[in-house]
């Protein structure tokens, strides 16, 4: 287990060999990534093994005294800075340290699967394109950076891994940069990310002051036993939520994730569906002590979460661009993860985390294959694509049915944690809204699904044909993943009892159904997918007179209630117009006037002067007389005064 | 060894000083020997400072390397003192490498040549000067030996840009930078012989600099003295490091220079002002220092803030790497007010980080202007198609200067960030703040220059020479590993940087 350390480190070697060596090597060194990803899950398999076999009497580990379950610490001193004698808190100390807890070790396992799996899909999927070696290298960083992220035991060593996954979003979205699209969705993703962080790092530095270093397990025991004082604890969990919600797409900072399917599909299946986007509800996970001894702040992600849920699964209802429709469906579900620890639902967040993370993976994958073969995204011009690739297809229907929510695949066992932790937790409209979602949710699925594979088939569409082999087989195995995946809620016979008994927060969870909540989430899934099914494959219901009816709400959730135009508006009229009166300023006022002004006073003095420099002897001789004058008159009058 | 020891950095000062005098012998129409010749001696210079920094000890600490040559004896007391501590070590390391770097860029320098080396020598002997020196007289005279080559260098070898409102000549830039830095330096000479004037006072007149830390240490100097001087240093130095509002030298100097110049001028030049807030204002006038601090740390923010917002409005090339070199002296700035271990450690690595980091964006966007003779951001676009290299070395630069984890950046300005919250947290907020402009107007820079559809007039655009694309890799190395392992910049750094703030 102390060799978890070594997970990320060989997708961090295979960068610069993949950079330096790929040109001259086949496939440009596609291969030292996914060997690098493959060591990485090998080594992962054999640490979740260790783990869940040890006990709190193993080397490093105990049984946390926040979320009670075992809690393993190893750590290499990486730099350090400041003075350590006496006051240590004078001083800073990046650690290189990992913390193995269930939580850890579930994320790594979703992240080292899906990551593999993508790598082996962009074979097929990036094949031809000219900077081939950089996509993998870039990936590789990306997988490094994600799993030291989650292996971090510091808030520090966090902040450098969360930044280096936001750069290596930024270069992949931006991959194909000749498009002005992409070049500015990268653009935009960065920067609406980084104001998120300019919160998370004044609240890491806040922990930092307050506890004396950056050592997770010190800030939560700090919060825990009270030497934090809960305003404090309130401050810095919402300033590391601005950043969680800037990562993970939350209200009002979603604006980025739309945009960021300019990038590569795989891309958007690992970076912008199953990893990348979860960092933020990982580390409100991760944080969950401080969250909870502050309670305010859990109120705040409630709700946050829930308008994030709401507000993007209506847009997802009227997007026609298949990536994305799946686009806002992430933020919708990242929205509901967020309400779930909103509501004290840390199992049900941790859970609803893996099984999305499967299926939508999955589900771009799925659309990706879709672009390969007919290079097209608008739902309204496809349709019936299953009788020409039948694999993605069935596939692509899992996927859609496990995020809908129909019993036994994984998205309905996990939305059912978190629809129990609602009605718990939360006041009932929350839980009424939380049902319009889950409907929703599966409306947009079974739009997606049905309008693209079922029905008519396009003519043009007729030569289309079915992924090639790295992609089907990857989308296969993701495919049982999503299937099966949702089952480890149950009770099983032996000693597994359920997830919850796995990952949870002070006390275990047994699995358990609540019978009314599970029927009604049945009932809504089946009767959206109906839906969808009549109004989008056979066409028997015609949207049309309702759309004319609720026109001005049509076309306000149609422009993604106008986000986009406001902050444009923002950008523009108020930041750069101030950066060019303050340029303006600095050249004018501070230059001209002010640098520029005194030079020219004394140019001008200098002119001025120079008029009294004659060059004729009788004006010199009147200024010499009547200076002895005065010098004279003055002489006298001090000797008589 | 211990020879070597002895005569290091009196090598580091006369060997450049020396050689600019034997460059005058080289013939005047032929560029490419004198080129060569700088070359050899820029890369001896280069080797020494790197032994310099790998020699200092930094378990020992304090003044290493020591070594006084007499000048003019009693009663004046003027010595050439030598001798470099934690801060000072790594910023001879800095000016060895930037100096190799400039001298390889100027291979494009073709009228005057001759000259040009010259001068270019005069300046980093100059600039080696200031770093290593203990004698306040030597400090001064060797502060103005790496001022005043600027004026020419700028006057002579640079260019002026008509930018359609307003036009900036070399003549004008030349001239204002010269006349407000010769201000600053008054300010400083003023402050310099108080001092003096002050220890004749208590006994002997001396200008060395350690004997004037000793009698800081024994309270020689009352509070309202120090109260009164230190503000002299504090502009006057602050004037070199772009303390706003006494920057606007900067950005127009930058634009006017030819490559190899701005590379000096934003990677050491400006560090000068920084370090002599340090060596002179901090060490020898502690109280002073802490009186005005406060001060200082507020024209710290409102450079990083301010120049950082100045940055987005800007649309050619060096305008913005000015302005965002005014943003980032702030850091260094504002860490040095912390006055907090964490916090001058960070201001001291920053100088360093941003050393390396602008040099090498001017060493690209020279690159770039010498094939494209475009710098505006709103004409250039999809360069990274012709230009690959060099439009990666700058991006690298650029991710480095947003405060890119695993860039030297990033431990830089962190360490400032955690100074700064120590001590004045409201500004900690308007620092990191201004780190988060940085990405703005830096990615839009990115976006709009290199990035975006190819532009068929850069069709036939040659990538970067072999030579600029070697001095773009060593610096994004530097780069690279600092931000990975910067334990060996920081333990050395850490240390001098104890021993000053033991003297508060």
């Amino acid at each position: 287990m102390e060799w978890a350390w070594l997970i990320p480190v060989f997708s961090f070697i295979a960068v610069p060999l993949i950079v330096v060596l790929g040109p001259r090597l086949p496939a440009k060194g596609a291969f030292l990534a996914i060997l690098a990803m493959l060591g990485g899950l090998i080594v992962f398999a054999m640490v979740a093994v260790d783990f869940l076999q040890s006990g709190s009497n193993t080397n490093g580990c105990g049984i946390s005294e926040f979320t009670k379950s075992l809690t393993c610490l190893y750590s290499i001193n990486w730099f350090e800075a400041g003075s350590f004698v006496g006051d240590s808190s004078d001083g800073i100390r990046l650690v290189w340290g990992m913390l193995l807890d269930p939580l850890t070790v579930l994320i790594l396992g979703l992240i080292t699967i899906v990551a593999l799996m993508v790598q082996i899909y962009s074979l097929g999927y990036m094949h031809g394109d000219p900077r081939f070696g950089w996509y993998y290298a870039f990936h590789a960083l990306f997988a490094a950076s994600m799993l030291t992220l989650v292996l971090a035991d510091n808030f520090l060593l966090l902040y450098v891994a969360w930044e280096l996954v936001g750069v290596c979003s930024y270069l992949l979205i931006g991959f194909w940069f000749e498009r002005p699209s992409a070049r500015d969705a990268a653009k935009k993703a960065f920067i609406v990310t980084r104001l998120g962080d300019v919160g998370l790092l004044i609240g890491i530095l806040l922990l930092w002051s307050e506890v004396g270093s950056f050592s997770m397990v010190a800030a939560f025991e700090a919060a825990n036993n009270g030497s934090m004082s809960q305003l404090t604890a309130t401050v810095a969990s919402l300033l590391l939520f601005a950043g969680a919600a800037g990562k993970s797409a939350q209200f009002p900072m979603h604006v980025w994730l739309p945009d960021a399917m300019e990038g590569p599909t795989p891309v958007s299946a690992l970076i912008h569906a199953a990893t990348m986007v979860i960092a933020g509800v990982y580390l409100v996970a991760r944080s969950y002590p401080i969250f909870v001894a502050s309670g305010d702040a859990l109120t705040v992600v409630a709700w946050i979460g829930l308008i994030t849920a709401f507000g993007a699964a209506t847009i997802a209802l009227t997007a026609t661009d298949l990536k994305r429709i799946l686009a806002y469906s992430t933020i919708s579900h990242l929205g509901l993860m967020m309400l779930s620890l909103g509501a004290f639902g840390y199992t049900a967040a941790v859970f609803h985390l893996l099984a999305h993370g499967f299926s939508k993976a999955l589900l771009f994958l799925g659309a990706g294959s879709v672009m390969h073969s007919i290079d097209e995204l608008d739902i309204r011009k496809m349709g019936g694509l299953r009788k020409v690739m039948p694999l993605t297809a069935l596939l692509f229907s899992i996927g859609a049915l496990s995020l809908g929510g129909i019993p036994i695949l994984s998205g309905f066992w996990s939305k059912d944690e978190i629809l129990i932790a609602v009605s718990e937790h939360l006041p009932p409209a929350f839980i009424i809204l939380t049902f319009m979602v889950a409907f929703m949710s599966a409306l947009y699925m079974g739009r997606a699904m049905f309008a693209v594979f079922f029905g008519n088939l396009n003519p043009e569409h007729e030569h289309a044909h079915d992924a090639p082999m790295s992609m089907a087989v990857t989308m296969s195995i993701l495919g049982v993943f999503a299937l099966v995946f949702g089952l480890v809620s149950l009770d099983w016979p032996g000693n597994f009892d359920g997830i919850g008994t796995l990952v949870y927060f002070e006390k275990e969870l047994h699995f358990h159904l609540v019978p009314w909540i599970a029927g009604l989430s049945t009932i809504l899934a089946v009767s959206a997918f109906v839906l969808a099914y009549f109004i989008y494959a056979r066409k028997r219901i015609s949207l049309d007179s309702t759309r004319a009816k609720f026109n001005w709400l049509h076309k306000a959730v149609e422009n993604k209630y106008y986000f986009d135009e406001c902050y444009q508006w923002i950008v523009e009229a108020i930041v750069l117009t101030s950066a060019r009166l303050l340029g303006l300023f600095d050249r004018a006022i501070v230059n001209d006037i002010g640098v520029n002004g005194p030079g020219w006073i004394v140019k001008k003095v200098g002119i001025s002067m120079k008029i009294h420099i004659t060059g004729h002897v009788y004006s010199y001789a009147l200024g010499t007389m009547l200076g002895t004058i005065v010098l004279g008159v003055m002489w006298w009058l001090r000797s008589v005064g | 060894m211990a020879a070597m020891n002895e005569i290091i950095l009196v090598s580091l000062i006369l060997i450049p000083l020396i050689a600019a005098i034997v460059a005058m012998g080289f013939p005047k129409d032929n560029p490419r020997p004198v080129w060569y010749f700088a070359i050899a001696v820029s890369a001896v210079t280069c080797i020494l400072s790197v032994i310099a920094f790998v020699g200092y000890d930094y378990t020992e600490g304090g003044y290493q390397f020591t070594r006084t040559y007499d000048w003019i004896g009693d009663p004046v007391n003027i010595s050439l003192a030598l001798g470099i501590d934690g801060i000072a070590a790594p910023l001879v390391l800095l000016n060895g490498i930037v100096l190799l770097g400039a001298v390889l860029i100027s291979q494009t320098i073709i009228h005057r040549s001759r000259d040009f080396f010259v001068l270019l020598l005069a300046l980093g002997s100059g600039v080696f000067g200031v770093f290593a020196v203990q004698d306040l007289f030597f400090l001064f005279f060797f502060y103005e030996l790496a001022v005043l080559p600027m004026y020419l260098l700028i006057g002579v070898w640079g260019s002026s840009t008509d930018f359609g409102t307003f036009l900036r000549t070399k003549e004008y830039g030349a001239m204002k930078l010269m006349l407000v830095l010769v201000g600053g330096s008054v300010l400083i000479w003023v402050g310099i012989l108080a001092l003096y004037a002050q220890s004749a006072n208590v006994g002997s007149p001396t200008f060395n600099m350690i004997e004037l830390g000793e009698l800081a240490k024994a309270g020689a100097f009352s509070h309202e003295f120090q109260r009164w001087v230190f503000p002299l240093f504090m502009i006057g130095f602050g004037i070199l490091a772009g303390l706003w509002p006494f920057h606007t030298w900067s950005p127009d100097g930058h634009v006017a220079a030819p490559t190899g110049v701005s590379m000096l001028h934003a990677g050491v030049l400006m560090k000068l002002g920084a370090f002599g807030i340090i060596r002179v204002g901090v060490i020898l006038l502690p109280e002073g220092a802490s009186a005005w601090m406060p001060i200082l740390i507020i024209l710290g923010t409102v450079n990083v803030v301010y120049g950082a917002i100045s940055a987005i409005s800007q649309h050619d090339l060096k305008y913005v790497i000015g302005y965002s070199s005014v943003s980032h002296m702030g850091y260094v700035i504002m860490g040095i007010a912390t006055l907090h271990p964490v916090g001058v450690t960070g201001a001291v690595l920053q100088m360093f980080s941003h050393g390396i980091m602008t040099a090498l964006m001017f060493a690209m966007v020279g690159s770039i202007y010498e094939r494209t003779h475009i710098r505006d951001t709103n004409v250039l676009n999809g360069l990274i198609k012709r230009m690959g290299t060099a439009s990666c070395f700058f991006a690298i630069a650029g991710l480095a200067s947003l405060g890119l984890p695993g860039l030297s950046g990033f431990i830089a300005e962190f360490m400032v960030f955690v100074g700064v919250f120590r001590t004045y947290l409201p500004l900690a907020i308007l620092a990191v703040i201004g780190a988060a402009i940085t990405a703005v107007y830096m990615l839009r820079l990115l976006a709009k220059t290199f990035f975006g559809e190819a532009d068929p007039r850069w069709d036939n655009l040659p990538d970067s020479s072999p030579l600029e694309k070697a001095v773009g890799a060593v610096f994004v190395a530097i780069l690279i590993v600092v931000g990975v392992w910067p334990a060996p910049l920081v333990r050395v750094i850490n240390i001098g940087v104890d021993s000053v703030l033991q003297g508060l």
